[in-house]
């Protein structure tokens, strides 16, 4: 029904996610990339089309980064694009890929994306200044922790939430990262840590927040011929969503995200998923934030609006528990290298049906997995479901 | 508290450099009327679709919904409630701010939409979300036609 071809994940890669790392943005796509073909046992002259996701152009400092990037992300002449939907960039881009594939056009296609912000200094959030309106924000001095946190305050409003059942994520994530070989924040913390953690824009506290990070993470996707050739356990994107809103943040209700819905009913339509909670094994929402976590999954549909502070409570998002939720450690626990932080949760699913992810193993066999990102001004959804 | 190790990035071999460009940016249709009933009026307009009835804050040229071109305008006066808020400590590059800021999303009726904008006159302990503000305007003198005409938005007493 969608599309003229299913298209499958064959291989995946991941650098390590720190806060300065000594590659080049080129550099780092290079060692995913490669990482990506060397488990899917495709060489680079296999690949017909490299798709690469990459956030503002401000953090590495390089003016057309997407064309900067090309040789690194190994596209010289190929047919290459880059595409850019700020944070959702990450889950985005394996979306432009499969279409790509799905179209009948390409049977192969890499897709990297990648995320220098050490470059960037005193602090990559300078670079976010000049996202906001022009006219009406950045005279006031707009910062980009800010406007969550009017997001977050007015959730918490919403639902009567203390800070204390929101901060239980920030421990999860970070104790799920310690059993993750290329995260940036693995630690064991407690709900006592976050609430005593440096106040930076009240209710946003230094442990709510991700870190920034240099890394990248690559897929190789195949058409179905090719990948049944290839390998024995394929995984296929069996639903794709993506909506926008506008950077009219103002003009929102901002305790739920109606467009991260819209793009979740998309992909499960496509996915044939009547009822996501019982349907998806385990998901990896986009978590830059402790409350974007609850904030996506019930935007997800995977709960009722409010109730995904309860469920964390109760141990329904552990690891092992009926619904993982980040496995991998988020963006919280892994590192938020923006583009490739999404990516790095479709990653994390794939090895996860394919029963590769080692010590972060979900038990129970799982079949269905789904990852999201978020981005631009608080305005954007990217949704991909995954199965085996 | 900070948890990871930090490499510190002078320590690696690097060149510095800068990308910094200056821009003029118009304030545009809606947006320039919207500024100037501020300055000479020290009043706050939305602009309203004559289909969906919806109105507009701050105003557009068009409706979103519809893509009628919106040629109504209404005064919204100047007193609105607080949505929801917060409390920054930080400036934009990172450093500590000698008094934090309280910033607010403020709505103004059934308008659609609301202001940015800081609260003054109250401490971070007294806001409470859905707390009747008004508008406090520089004086006319003072007023270039920007947002920061309004000084910021006080508790209505
Ligand atoms: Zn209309």
């Amino acid at each position: 029904m969608f599309g003229k071809k299913r298209v499958a994940i064959v291989g995946a890669g991941l650098t390590l996610f720190r806060r300065n790392l000594k590659e080049t943005g080129k550099e780092l796509a290079y060692e995913a990339a490669k990482m990506a073909l060397d488990a899917s046992g495709l060489e680079l002259r296999d690949i017909q089309t490299v798709v690469m996701g990459t956030a503002p152009d401000a953090f590495d400092g390089v003016h057309m980064k997407g064309e900067y990037l090309a040789d690194g992300a190994g596209a010289r002449g190929k047919p290459y694009v880059r595409v850019f939907v700020g944070g959702g960039t990450g889950v985005f881009t394996p979306l432009a890929g499969w279409w790509h594939v799905a179209s009948g056009q390409f049977d192969t296609c890499l897709v990297v994306c990648e995320e220098k912000m050490s470059s960037c200094f005193p602090h990559p959030a300078y670079a976010f200044t000049t996202i906001f309106d022009n006219i009406l924000a950045r005279p006031l001095g707009t910062t980009l922790i800010w406007i969550f946190a009017l997001e977050m305050h007015r959730y918490m409003h919403k639902h009567n939430l203390k800070k204390e059942q929101i901060a239980r994520v920030a421990v999860k994530n970070k104790k799920n990262a310690l059993d993750h070989p290329c995260a940036q924040l693995g630690a064991n913390i407690t709900v006592e840590d976050v609430l005593n953690s440096e106040v930076l824009c009240w209710p946003v506290q230094r442990l709510d927040i991700s870190p920034t990070s240099d890394g990248a993470a690559a897929l190789v996707l195949a058409s179905e011929d090719v990948a049944k050739k290839i390998t024995d356990n394929p995984v296929w994107i069996d639903g794709v969503g993506w909506c926008i809103d506008s950077t009219l943040w103002t003009n929102r209700d901002l305790y739920y995200p109606d467009y991260v819905e819209y793009a979740a009913r998309m992909a499960y339509r496509m996915a044939g998923i009547k009822n996501p909670p019982k349907e998806i094994d385990l998901a990896e929402p986009y978590d830059p934030f402790d409350y974007k976590e609850l904030h996506h999954m019930e935007g997800l549909l995977l709960c009722r609006k409010g109730e995904a502070p309860k469920l964390t409570e109760e141990g329904v998002t552990q690891r092992d528990g009926d619904l993982p939720i980040c496995p991998s450690g988020g963006l919280l626990g892994v590192g938020n290298p923006i583009a490739a932080a999404g990516l790095m949760k479709v990653c994390e699913v794939f090895w996860q049906l394919r029963g590769e992810a080692g010590k972060r193993q979900v038990p129970g066999d799982p079949r269905t997995g789904l990852a999201q990102a978020w981005g631009d001004l608080m305005q954007y959804g990217s949704v991909i479901i995954l199965r085996r | 508290m900070s948890l990871e190790k930090i490499t510190d990035p002078r320590n690696m071999k690097h060149w510095l450099g800068h990308m910094e460009t200056d821009y003029r940016y118009t304030l545009g249709i809606a947006g320039e009327r919207f500024l100037n009933e501020i300055k000479e009026n020290a009043r706050i307009m939305g602009s309203k679709c004559k289909k969906c009835g919806v109105i507009y804050v701050p105003p557009r040229m068009y409706c979103e919904e519809c893509f009628e071109k919106l040629e109504e305008w209404v005064d919204l006066g100047i007193n609105g409630e607080v949505y929801t808020y917060t409390v920054a400590y930080l400036d934009r590059e990172g450093k500590r701010l000698a008094e934090p800021v309280i910033y607010a999303l403020i709505t103004f009726g059934d308008a659609f939409g609301g202001l940015v904008h800081k609260l003054g006159e109250v401490k971070p302990e007294e806001v409470w979300i859905g707390m009747p503000v008004e508008a406090v305007f520089k004086p006319p003198y003072e007023r270039k036609g920007s947002i920061t005409d309004i000084k910021y938005f006080k508790p209505i007493q």
